[in-house]
């Protein structure tokens, strides 16, 4: 506990040196404009900006990228509350009750309940997060290929049993990716596999050009111009403040939101939408006013905004201690680390302090940066929603193209990011959702080589996955979830994940 | 027999799986003791193949095929048509050139935009980005014969 604090304190002197504060507040900032944007997510928004960090080290480049991600988070929720359209996926559930508070005239309180109730989400998540981490990694180091394998199966299930879309949908999407990262040289082998005599796929198919094609693009070409414009809600600075009654109906939902939203965060899968999905639910089950819901509840607001905060702090510790990514946003930051030199794993905290604690502390820092940021600005961020969507769009383009070209310098990935843009526009039509995609495609050459790795270690005998005590109980929460997802599957029951995607689609509310 | 969009995805999906096998010809499958570099690809292969025979069998459950919306595929053809218009020039033309044509054909050939509003545009946004990555940034964006 003290080593911790001590390390935590040095994460601070690295947080609070001017230049990483610079870019901790310019990731909030970039991170809260990519979330007000509808059609831009934080996937694309960090890829996109990938070739800005090139010029920077490693600490700073993540400091900025996590900035990305949470800030957009908070940035989402605005609107969400304003304008009923949610900036990102994870805001679905604020457009519920936000909208509905902002019909009213309190919008102001809307966003301020959403803002704190976000920092508090992020700020605990991240107590965890700290305390957490660092004794997982020592564990991790204990880890060989068999407990690699199994914890990668083990997150590809669970990805495919949380799933809002359906079962099967989820696990041809990770196939796809899992298909897709087989492309390039076998490590194990030399041989060359599916790359078609080009040099410049020999290794591999980059994270960056799928993830801007199937997010960035994909997302332009299933967005025609003319639909893209709506009335804006501008709340005035003195409407912010919530009432007292407003306050004390917030207060349980976001403790709540807080618990929920960072043990789901844990889980692989797209964590944050569907926290925030789950803390909806719980909130109108257990409210004594669920009528109320729908037409401006105070806890509809504060519980899916805290979840969704809260669950992405909680992405970070798979990531932070046992370098495996949990959603495709956390697969590109680890992505983003090895382009500088930083392998993330288990021995990141030993090898890497700086950038571990500095990251860790620069997280505290930005969200109370996010906090001063979001609410007197909200109406400076809102203004950018003016902006006609037929401008928006061909300038989202060229950043797509210099964020693909600038990271191997080759042309053959903006092809790439083409032919996965036309590629994610079609999934989109046929309701199926690329982000196991991106997950498949990351995790692909961990789980090749763990799993062949395992299989020569046990003279090709599938038992020692069941033989060494880790990998078992593994195994075990894998083949558990597979018989509940089977039962769902077969006996055509609709359970939240139905209904999950039914909100997802706009088909009903809750 | 009603086609679903589900017939579809699932037919594409088996499609994928068998080109995958097709493709795998030359790659050793190996051993179970020593796999080779056809063994996995096979495997993630043939579960393609059966999860999109799944989802085929099921289609009753999905929108019926005639029923997709395609309202928007005019404006996606273009929108890729100009972009690869653009990607084939950008390391012949380099970003200046080739980003200012690129946004003024969106603005101009999509959104039926007015010439001078949209060149005005298009040049003003495409040189600040440069400044900011090659001067503020430090990072250096592909040049053209011009030099810029």
């Amino acid at each position: 506990m003290e080593t911790t604090l001590l390390s935590l304190a040095h994460g601070f002197s690295v947080a609070f040196e001017p230049t990483n504060l610079w870019y901790a507040f310019l990731g909030c900032l970039v991170g809260t404009l990519v979330g007000v944007l509808p059609g831009i997510g934080p996937l694309a928004g960090i890829s996109i900006l990938l070739p800005v960090t090139f010029g920077l080290n490693a600490t700073q480049a993540i400091i900025m990228l996590a900035g990305i991600y949470y800030g957009s988070q908070y940035g989402g929720s605005t609107t969400s509350i304003l304008m009923r359209i949610p900036g990102e996926a994870s805001s679905v559930m604020t457009c519920i009750d936000g909208y509905a508070m902002a019909k009213k005239g309190r919008a102001g309180a809307a966003l301020c309940i959403a803002a704190v109730g976000s920092w508090i989400g992020g700020t605990v998540g991240l107590l965890v997060l700290t305390l957490v981490a660092p004794p997982l990694a020592t564990i991790a180091v204990r880890f060989g290929p068999p407990e690699y394998t199994a914890l990668l199966v083990l997150g590809l299930i669970f990805l495919a049993y949380m799933s809002s879309s359906s079962l099967i949908r989820t696990l041809l999407m990770a196939c796809l990716g899992l298909l897709l990262g087989m492309i390039g040289i076998d490590n194990m082998t030399g041989h060359f596999r599916y790359s078609f005599d080009l040099a410049e796929l020999g290794d591999g198919i980059g994270i960056v050009p799928v993830a801007v094609g199937l997010f960035g693009l994909g997302e332009i070409l299933s967005t025609p111009s003319a639909g893209a414009v709506k009335d804006i809600i501008s709340p005035r600075m003195r409407e912010l403040l919530p009432t007292r009654k407003e306050w004390s109906d917030a207060k349980m939902p976001i403790a709540r939101g807080t618990l929920l939203g960072f043990i789901i965060g844990i889980i692989p899968g797209s964590a944050h939408v569907i926290s925030s999905f789950l803390s909806y639910a719980i909130e109108r089950r257990i409210s004594r006013h669920p009528e109320q819901f729908g037409k401006g509840a105070v806890a509809g607001v504060a519980g899916p905004e805290t979840a969704n905060n809260a669950a992405s702090t909680g992405a970070f510790v798979p990531l932070l201690a046992l370098g495996i990514p949990t959603s495709p946003i956390t697969a590109v930051l680890i992505g983003a680390l090895m382009i500088h030199g930083v392998s993330v794993g288990p021995t990141l905290v030993n090898e890497h302090p700086d950038v571990f604690w500095g990251f860790v502390a620069s997280m505290y820092v930005g969200n109370i940066m996010l906090l001063v940021l979001n609410l007197p600005l909200v109406s400076v961020f809102v203004s950018v929603l003016r902006i006609p969507y037929a401008y928006l769009y061909p300038m989202i383009i060229m950043f797509c193209i210099i964020g693909v070209y600038e990271v191997n310098n080759s042309i053959v990935d903006v092809w790439i990011m083409l032919i996965m843009g036309v590629l994610g526009y079609a999934l989109r039509k046929f309701d199926f959702d690329p982000a196991p995609l991106v997950l498949g495609l990351v995790i692909s050459p961990i789980l090749e080589q763990s799993l062949r790795q395992s299989l020569i270690m046990s003279n090709g005998n599938y038992l020692i996955f069941f033989s060494r005590p880790i990998s078992l109980g593994l195994m075990l929460v894998s083949i558990g979830l597979l018989v509940l997802a089977a039962y769902a599957f077969v006996l055509h029951r609709a359970d939240w994940r139905t209904k999950l995607a039914e909100v997802e689609a706009g088909e009903k509310e809750l | 027999m009603t086609l679903r969009a589900d017939h579809v995805a699932g037919a594409f999906f088996i499609c994928v799986g068998l080109l995958i096998i097709a493709l795998s010809g030359d790659l050793p499958t190996g051993t179970l003791s020593l796999p080779g570099s056809g063994f996995m690809p096979k495997i993630v292969a043939v579960l393609t193949i059966f999860f999109g025979l799944v989802l085929t069998l099921r289609a009753s459950e999905s929108r019926v095929f005639a029923t997709v919306a395609w309202s928007d595929a005019k404006h996606a053809a273009l929108v890729v048509a100009i972009t690869a218009l653009g990607a084939a020039a950008y390391e012949w033309l380099g970003f200046l050139t080739t980003n200012v044509l690129l946004i003024f054909t969106l603005l101009v050939v999509i959104e039926r935009r007015k010439l001078l509003p949209a060149a005005t545009y298009s040049v003003g946004i495409v040189v600040v980005t440069y400044v900011l990555f090659v001067h503020l940034l430090k990072t250096p964006l592909q040049t053209g014969p011009f030099g810029f």
